[in-house]
């Protein structure tokens, strides 16, 4: 549900831009102050599937691969891969390589991961066309896939190794190491020992976290010179901009839409920004009103919000409005699908399905996102639908979202494999707790007729034909109003003029910071 | 209240209206600069917040009357305004002058009632406590002591998340105002307790009270027929700091979320709404309605220290 991408780019860019090609060894220490919206819920990187433990996991561990600036793929823990039948692939992987407790880092410790996503509630569903693991000796592992999967690569990305001997054994409570607990407590929400440029020193919830550089990291061609970051969450938008402008932060993500030309004109700062990939939408939980069984009030409900006005007004034109789940550029993407706000419509659907009077619906958003909900709750009044708003800290948001506590719940998604069949697979698809499909349907919309065609598209080698299987299943989700779109977001980062941040950014809005060098400040 | 000043000495007791005319409150206030435009000022804001449902151009409480393609329009003397929204909009597209209407009549509600409450229940406690000694003072005494010790906030913070977790989010907007009234009414009685009870102990011992006891009188009587009406002087002054104070915490608890909610802003959820624009462009919708909110309580605060001067007999007799 996140972001995702590369590294490559990043650090050619980065030695280009002429600062120094040596890994820094200058004796003052560098800290980067930066501040997020939230600070990763846990330390436990297969709890959750969130852009913010994803952002985590490039900070203290590494993938297998990952993405570079141009979406194509850069080796890290694995250095090479071939394709040895239709369902193998065979990973050569990095020798040399230390986690953060001491331990080596070996095939062992990837089929290990590989076998904890494929139990993790919330990954379970992307790992599902991995059949097994097998490590062939110390640095070699084949992936085995019930299928052909074109992915396979992408799913990589998603991989990063964590220490099988660290969290093997039981803690102090007899609870097993490994265990996943979600919004809960566990060894390894609260411990970590992978193989990546940062350590955790400090993690505070909500307040402050700190990590340090691993000073046995075994990427020395990186040009990373930061020795110490101090991630202070600070949710409130004004405060996080005034943060940097006033110098208290370095670097801070995201930037709000109300504040990008301040930003951009500020000396004290520079701007970064892209178009984004994201899509914003609400969900309607079909288990907990009745009415949303009706296709005509779902349409109705799409029929009145109107992604323009919202992006326009609210998000000042720094987002795309949507009328499906892939954005322009994806194999799902159907460029003749409009935006279909027409209020007589939707007051005539609402009329048809015998709801003339509206009902009353509850609502729950992210705080940062409480102006529009408070819009499209506002929009809803005129079909007659009475809203009752909840807006939640991102902490508290998700264990809500996973209850499914609301009626309409508004979430944002990144496809992970950065292809259509992933929207699907987890917005839309009938839940299933055993395969983790559905894991963030939180409309409970279901059409088996769907899935089916989604698990073909993902056996499809040819690409037109499995681009036709994608479209198709936008068109039937936009015909069914399965869920009310609002916009793909662009991204936003801003950071004092010193911190080289341009090369490590990337769409998937996964800062690649153990390449971030910040420049001396005069 | 002692300031009557019947000085002619014919007969017929003058009118109400005579009396009024004559009396010192009206004379001070008539030389008062201060006091008569406070006096004007406030019954301006009465005056809006009683008509707003007929003064205000669309009625910012009704969502499907909000167009967000409207939303942070400036006020009229900016380029780039809608005559349609004299004072701007909000980020969601409310006319503002509308809001502060509407938000004043809910400050209004809110002050008042929750300091005809806060009196209530100050007024009885104190009478109680100051006329009957003994225990039964020293338990409202303590009580009001340990109800001091949490501030108005907290009471609010503790309440307002105890209704919402029972009675859920919906029921907590619509009882809002009531519930505000409630919270801050219960959250500052001791002030009027302690006053009340310390008057009451400076008259107990007067004749006029011996007198009253000898004649049979019941303590009912000798404590609201009798000595009330001889402490209501520091309970006028009290009250009009008071209803400021509530006004300022209504808007302080809406500020932090915990008030109105935001379908139903009043001047403090407005000015939190409009933070996050106030340096990015959008400053109206902060800074209006709260310059309106300072307005609001400097013209009370001052048309309180004008009475207290009134009333003070040190001064009077000076």
């Amino acid at each position: 549900m996140m972001f995702k991408r590369t590294l490559l780019a990043a650090v050619v860019g980065a030695t280009m831009t002429g600062a120094a090609l040596l890994p820094a060894t200058a004796s003052a220490e560098t800290t980067l102050r930066m501040a997020y919206d939230a600070d990763p819920v846990s330390l436990d990187i297969h709890e959750q599937l969130s852009g913010g433990i994803l952002q985590l996991s490039h900070m203290t561990h590494d993938p297998l691969v990952r993405w570079d600036q141009d979406l194509s793929f850069e080796p890290r823990l694995a250095t090479g891969w071939e394709q040895v039948d239709d369902t193998t692939m065979r990973m050569t992987l990095r020798e040399g390589v230390e986690f953060h407790s001491g331990n080596p880092f070996t095939a062992e410790d990837v089929v290990w991961t590989v076998e904890r996503l494929k139990r993790s509630p919330d990954f379970k569903a992307i790992f599902d066309p991995i059949a097994s693991v097998e490590a062939i000796d110390d640095h070699t592992v084949e992936i085995t896939t019930a299928e052909p999967y074109p992915l396979l690569l992408n799913l990589a990305t998603y991989i990063f190794p964590m220490d099988s001997a660290f969290y093997s054994g039981t803690d102090e409570d007899g609870d097993p190491k490994d265990e996943i607990v979600k919004n809960g407590n566990s060894f390894a929400s609260a411990n970590l020992s992978g193989t990546g440029p940062y350590t955790v020193v400090e993690h505070r919830k909500g307040v402050r976290m700190e990590f340090e550089r691993n000073p046995n990291y075994w990427d020395g061609d990186s040009p990373g010179n930061v020795d110490t970051i101090v991630l202070t969450p600070i949710s409130e938008n004004a405060t996080r901009v005034a943060a940097l402008l006033s110098g208290d932060v370095d670097f801070i993500a995201p930037v709000p839409p109300n504040d990008l030309e301040r930003v951009r004109e500020s000396e004290d700062a520079k701007l970064v920004t892209m178009s984004g990939t994201r899509i914003i939408f609400f969900h309607m939980n079909q288990e907990r009103v009745e009415a949303f069984k009706d296709p005509k009030v779902r349409q109705a409900f799409a029929y009145a919000v109107n992604q323009d006005a919202i992006a326009d007004r609210l998000m000042k034109g720094f987002a795309t409005p949507a009328a499906q789940f892939s954005p322009e550029g994806y194999a799902g993407h159907i460029d003749s699908l409009e935006r279909r706000y027409d209020l007589e419509k939707a007051q005539a659907l609402m009329e048809e399905a015998g709801y003339a009077d509206g009902f009353e619906i509850t609502m729950m958003a992210h705080v940062n996102d409480a102006k529009i909900a408070q819009a499209v709750a506002t929009m809803l009044a005129r079909i007659n639908v009475d809203v009752d708003l909840k807006t939640l800290p991102k902490a508290q948001y998700w264990g809500e979202f996973d209850n499914r506590a609301a009626d309409m719940m508004m979430i944002g998604w990144h496809a992970d494999t950065e292809d259509s069949a992933n929207f699907h697979e987890y917005l839309t698809a009938c839940p299933d707790a055993d395969t983790g499909a559905g894991q963030y349907n939180a409309g409970n919309y279901c059409n088996p007729k769907l899935d089916k065609l989604v698990a073909e598209a993902n056996l499809e080698v040819d690409l037109e034909k499995r681009a036709e299987m994608l479209q198709q299943v936008e068109q039937t989700l936009y015909d069914e109003a399965a869920f009310v779109p609002l916009h793909w977001q662009d991204l936003a980062w801003a950071a004092a003029p010193n911190v080289n941040i341009e090369p490590v950014l990337n769409v998937m809005n996964f800062p690649y910071l153990g390449d971030l060098v910040v420049d001396e400040a005069e | 209240m002692s300031t009557e000043t019947s000085l002619q000495p014919t007969a017929a007791l003058p009118s109400r209206w005579a009396r009024f005319r004559d009396s010192y409150l009206l004379y001070s206030f008539r030389r008062d600069l201060i006091a008569q435009v406070s006096l004007a000022v406030f019954i301006a804001f009465v005056a809006c917040a009683v008509l707003a449902p007929w003064l205000a151009p669309m009625n910012p409480y009704d969502l499907a009357q909000i167009d967000i393609l409207a939303s942070e329009l400036p006020p009229f003397w900016i380029d780039g305004s809608d005559p349609a929204y004299l004072l701007g909009t909000d980020a969601q597209g409310r006319d503002l002058l509308s809001t502060i209407l509407y938000g004043a009549r809910v400050s209004l509600i809110i002050g008042f009632g929750a300091v005809a409450l806060q009196a209530l229940l100050g007024v009885v406690f104190g009478l109680l406590a100051g006329y009957l000694g003994g225990r039964i003072d020293a338990f409202l005494m303590r009580l009001a002591d340990i109800q001091l010790s949490f501030s108005t906030l907290m009471v609010a913070i503790v309440v307002g998340a105890l209704v919402k977790a029972i009675f859920g989010g919906a029921t907590f907007s619509a009882y809002a105002v009531p519930l505000l009234v409630l919270i801050i009414g219960l959250a500052e009685w001791p002030q009027y307790a302690r006053t009340v009870r310390a008057s009451v102990l400076a008259e107990k011992g007067k004749e006029y009270v011996d007198a009253a006891r000898t004649m049979g009188l019941p303590s009912r009587r000798i404590m609201f027929r009798h000595i009330l009406p001889n402490t209501l002087s520091p309970i006028f002054v009290i009250s009009t700091v008071q209803v400021a104070n509530a006004i300022i915490s209504e808007a302080a608890l809406s500020f932090l979320g915990l008030g109105m909610p935001e379908t139903h802003p009043s001047l403090g959820s407005l000015i939190k709404s409009g933070f996050d624009y106030i340096q990015s462009g959008s400053w109206w919708i902060t800074l209006i309605p709260g310059a309106v909110l300072v307005v609001l309580v400097l013209v009370i605060n001052l048309l309180g220290d004008w009475l207290r001067d009134v009333l003070n007999p040190r001064l009077y007799k000076g």
